[in-house]
């Protein structure tokens, strides 16, 4: 596990992901008081990822949990195999006759068969779904609960049981507990707001767009090929845009997007016909796009004009 | 610090953030799992362990600096103010309270804890000692500013100020009487009356902070949830910015739970057909049951908008919500009027909501700084528009009812309700005032089927949520 706070940051980074301290700590404090986390945020700005390095870096295995409308436990815990009971009755019919065979009334037949009953209700026929893998597993694992904003409130409220003390009752066969508490990590987009009852038992993050200087590091780590100047350039263009009033402001990951498709162009700097032709990778909106792009035209006349006045910027170009 | 954390949590919760018990053990767990040396790092944990809500999180930002480092960077800024006044670097000052301290040891006085912190400049003691002050002078009750004196004298007394300026004097004394040389008496002795002034300040500014804690943090809160009650007649420039952005969160709200309803809704009866050839493939066997999905109709809108100056707020917020809506009806038809009718659907699709909101209501489709004119308007409406009325149509009309005197033609009303499947009229003024002066809201409210009086947000947000379920 973790040592300190600075361990979290550095074997995080190690697995190219860059995070404030904010976030440094937030994970250490779950992976040492084995409370769940809670990510919150705008989409993009790598709440999902968080999970995948956090698994990565600690070397355990990742479970994931999408959460979509209509999820029930039956999705999300554990199912029974009616398909291979079935399967099993039909190929069994034989024996299952030969243990029926002796019995003079229907009750002494039935009462031999519910002696048998918990044959079919085994972990032969037991499907386990991502919680109860969770649970079931032999070491410590990464859960990760994917826009738990998306479920219903009810399965909101079914998670509390499990979250709280991570075991599962399932009737057939006994309480479950976990062998080792996994790290539960949520994610919500905020498509609504989550109960205080959840809430309450999990720490809780908040993943902002980075600022500037983090987010040029992400962007020279995550694409290597890309020069310092366009690195630059593109951040310095992404974080004007946010400040607009769009739509959908540009995340991270577009922001990636749009560096990878400017180093597979070539691209020594930005201009006006390059944006024209990229923009959509960032700006997903025809209203976003238009506005987006006259932010853009008053940047790289701005930037020309300073370039060009100072040999200095020129040459910071080149290179 | 436990103690620190267990008061700052209650001011947490003063302030209307929602601490959990088991969210405040789960603080202090944290903090001794990682230890409050660094700053930084210290504000992060109890700040994922307390705070749950993004909006509460400038409130707590706000909060921890004013209570974490308020009174203790006021004390070390009045040291340092004082190593200015008398002109020394900070060894010089550090040497000046040895020497004191010597020359208490040779005179083998020993000073109060106060006086203590005070001359030794032992920032930690001297603030704890001024909290507790400040708390048995019961500051947290502290209402208005102007109790601010009045709090400052009492946190003085708890203090002790009057016994230590004693004990400070007669230290005076005996440094004056000490075997010193003149210039090393005088400096000693204006460093003790410094520090006692600069005593002062700091309970001024301990209460000040109290003030502030308690105050300006309740004050946004406070202000949001009057804007809801508040009457759109009244409102300032400031407050239609701010408003828009509540109804903007009122409408997702509303959609949140719409959707939640419909869905629920949907369930039908059993479903036979479905069932069988569902569990085909557990052999017919029926493990799984399957329900009829029951289709409900979105509403179909028709809008029509009074935007003369005295209801166009109303008309704004009205519009505001139902567009923001949108996907919750299957059609929406808008149109406003003054003494003309104009239909601003299009409007609306091709320009955002506030834009659109903003065109519609400075004039640019109809004259808005004509006389209200419903007659004409019901009537233009009936020639031109009748068709967009169909059985599935709810009708609100949003107006005062004022007519100027013109001719009131109710006949296009009773039209109106007689092909839509219902007609709703809201209205901003209080009901009291209807059917006076040139209100004709007597003769329409006969061919309505909801007759509501609408003059704030609250009403605006029910009506809306009858509308949609």
């Amino acid at each position: 596990m973790f040592e300190s706070v600075d361990d979290v940051i550095a074997r995080l980074a190690a697995q190219k992901y860059i995070c404030s301290r904010r976030i440094g700590t937030v994970v250490y404090l779950a992976v040492h008081l084995e409370k769940p986390i809670l990510i919150e945020g705008p989409a993009g700005v790598g709440k999902t990822e968080l999970a995948k390095v956090l698994a990565g870096a600690l070397g355990l295995d990742l479970i994931r949990l999408q959460c979509y409308e209509g999820l029930d436990e039956a999705k999300a815990l554990y199912e029974w195999e009616y398909a291979k009971q079935l399967l099993y009755t039909q190929i069994l019919k034989d024996k299952i006759t030969e243990i029926v065979g002796g019995a003079v009334s229907l009750k002494e037949a039935v009462d031999r068969i519910a002696r048998e009953d918990d044959v079919f209700f085994s972990d032969r026929f037991i499907l386990p779904r991502p919680l109860l893998r969770s649970i079931r597993s032999p070491q410590r694992t990464v859960l990760l609960i994917d826009e738990i904003d998306k479920a219903d409130t009810e399965f909101e409220a079914f998670l509390l049981e499990v979250l709280s003390d991570f075991t599962v009752s399932v009737p057939e066969l006994g309480t479950l507990r976990a062998k080792h508490i996994p790290i539960v990590i949520l994610t919500s987009n905020n498509a609504r707001e989550m109960s205080d009852a959840l809430k309450r038992r999990c720490l809780h993050l908040y993943i902002d767009f980075p600022p500037a200087a983090q987010e040029l590091e992400i962007v020279r780590l995550k694409v290597p090929g890309i020069s310092e100047a366009l690195a630059g350039q593109v951040v310095d263009a992404v974080q004007r845009l946010r400040k607009l009033d769009l739509k959908k402001a540009p995340s991270i990951s577009e922001t990636l997007d749009w560096a990878k498709t400017l180093t597979l162009l070539n691209v020594e700097r930005l201009d006006e016909t390059v944006v024209n032709d990229t923009l959509s990778t960032i700006l997903k909106y025809e209203g976003d796009i238009r506005k987006g792009h006259e932010e853009l035209k008053a940047y790289i006349e701005k930037r020309k004009a300073t370039a060009g006045s100072g040999v200095a910027d020129e040459k910071e170009f080149l290179h | 610090m436990d103690a620190k954390i267990i008061e700052f949590t209650g001011l947490l919760r003063e302030n209307g953030l929602r601490v959990s018990i088991a969210e405040h053990l789960d603080a202090l767990r944290a903090v001794a799992c990682l230890g409050c040396r660094d700053r930084e790092l210290f504000k992060s944990t109890l700040r994922a362990t307390m705070v749950k809500r993004a909006v509460d999180l400038p409130v707590y930002d706000e909060l921890f600096d004013l209570y974490f480092s308020g009174l203790g960077q006021a004390i070390r800024q009045s040291a340092t103010a004082l190593m200015g006044a008398l002109q020394l670097g900070e060894a010089e000052f550090q040497a000046l309270m040895d020497r004191l301290a010597e020359v208490l040891d040779e005179l083998g006085i020993t000073l109060s804890e106060l006086a203590q912190a005070l001359l030794q400049h032992d920032a930690g003691r001297l603030e704890k000692l001024l909290r507790q002050a400040a708390r048995a002078s019961g500051v947290e009750r502290i209402q208005r500013a102007f109790q601010e004196g009045r709090y400052s004298h009492s946190t003085a007394q708890h203090l002790g100020l009057g016994a230590l300026s004693e004990e400070l004097q007669q230290l005076r004394s005996q440094i004056g009487h000490a075997s010193l040389s003149q210039e090393e008496a005088q400096a000693l002795q204006q460093f003790v009356d410094r520090r006692l002034q600069d005593l002062n300040d700091l309970i001024k500014h301990a209460v000040r902070l109290e003030v502030e804690k308690h105050d300006q943090l309740l004050r946004e809160r406070r202000h949001l949830t009057n804007l809801a009650e508040k009457s759109f007649y009244y409102l300032s420039e400031e407050e239609i910015r701010r408003m828009k952005e509540a109804v903007a969160k009122l409408a997702q709200r509303l959609k949140n739970v719409v959707v939640i309803r419909r869905r629920k809704a949907k369930r039908g009866k059993f479903d036979v057909k479905d069932t069988l050839r569902k569990n085909l493939q557990y052999g017919g066997v029926p493990f799984r049951i399957q329900f009829d999905r029951r289709v409900r109709d979105k509403p179909q809108v028709v809008i029509l908008c009074d935007v003369s100056d005295s209801v166009r707020n109303v008309s704004r917020f009205m519009l505001q919500f139902v567009y923001s809506l949108q996907d919750l009806y299957s059609r929406v038809r808008s149109f406003i009027f003054v003494s003309e009718l104009g239909e601003i659907t299009q409007l609306f699709k091709e320009s955002e909501i506030s834009d659109a909101i903003d065109q519609a209501l400075t004039g640019s489709v109809i004259n808005v700084f004509a006389h209200s004119d419903f007659g004409r308007t019901f009537r233009q409406f009936h020639r031109d528009y009748l068709a967009a009325v169909s059985k599935k149509t709810t009708v609100i009309v949003l107006g005062d009812a004022r007519n100027n005197y013109n001719v009131p033609q109710e006949w296009v009303l009773r039209d109106i309700r007689l092909r839509a499947k219902q007609v709703i009229w809201l209205n901003p003024e209080s009901r009291p005032t209807w059917g006076f002066g040139d209100s004709e809201m007597d003769r329409y409210q006969p061919f309505c089927d909801v007759v509501e009086e609408c003059r704030n947000l609250n009403q605006l947000y029910r009506v809306i949520d009858r509308l949609v379920s």
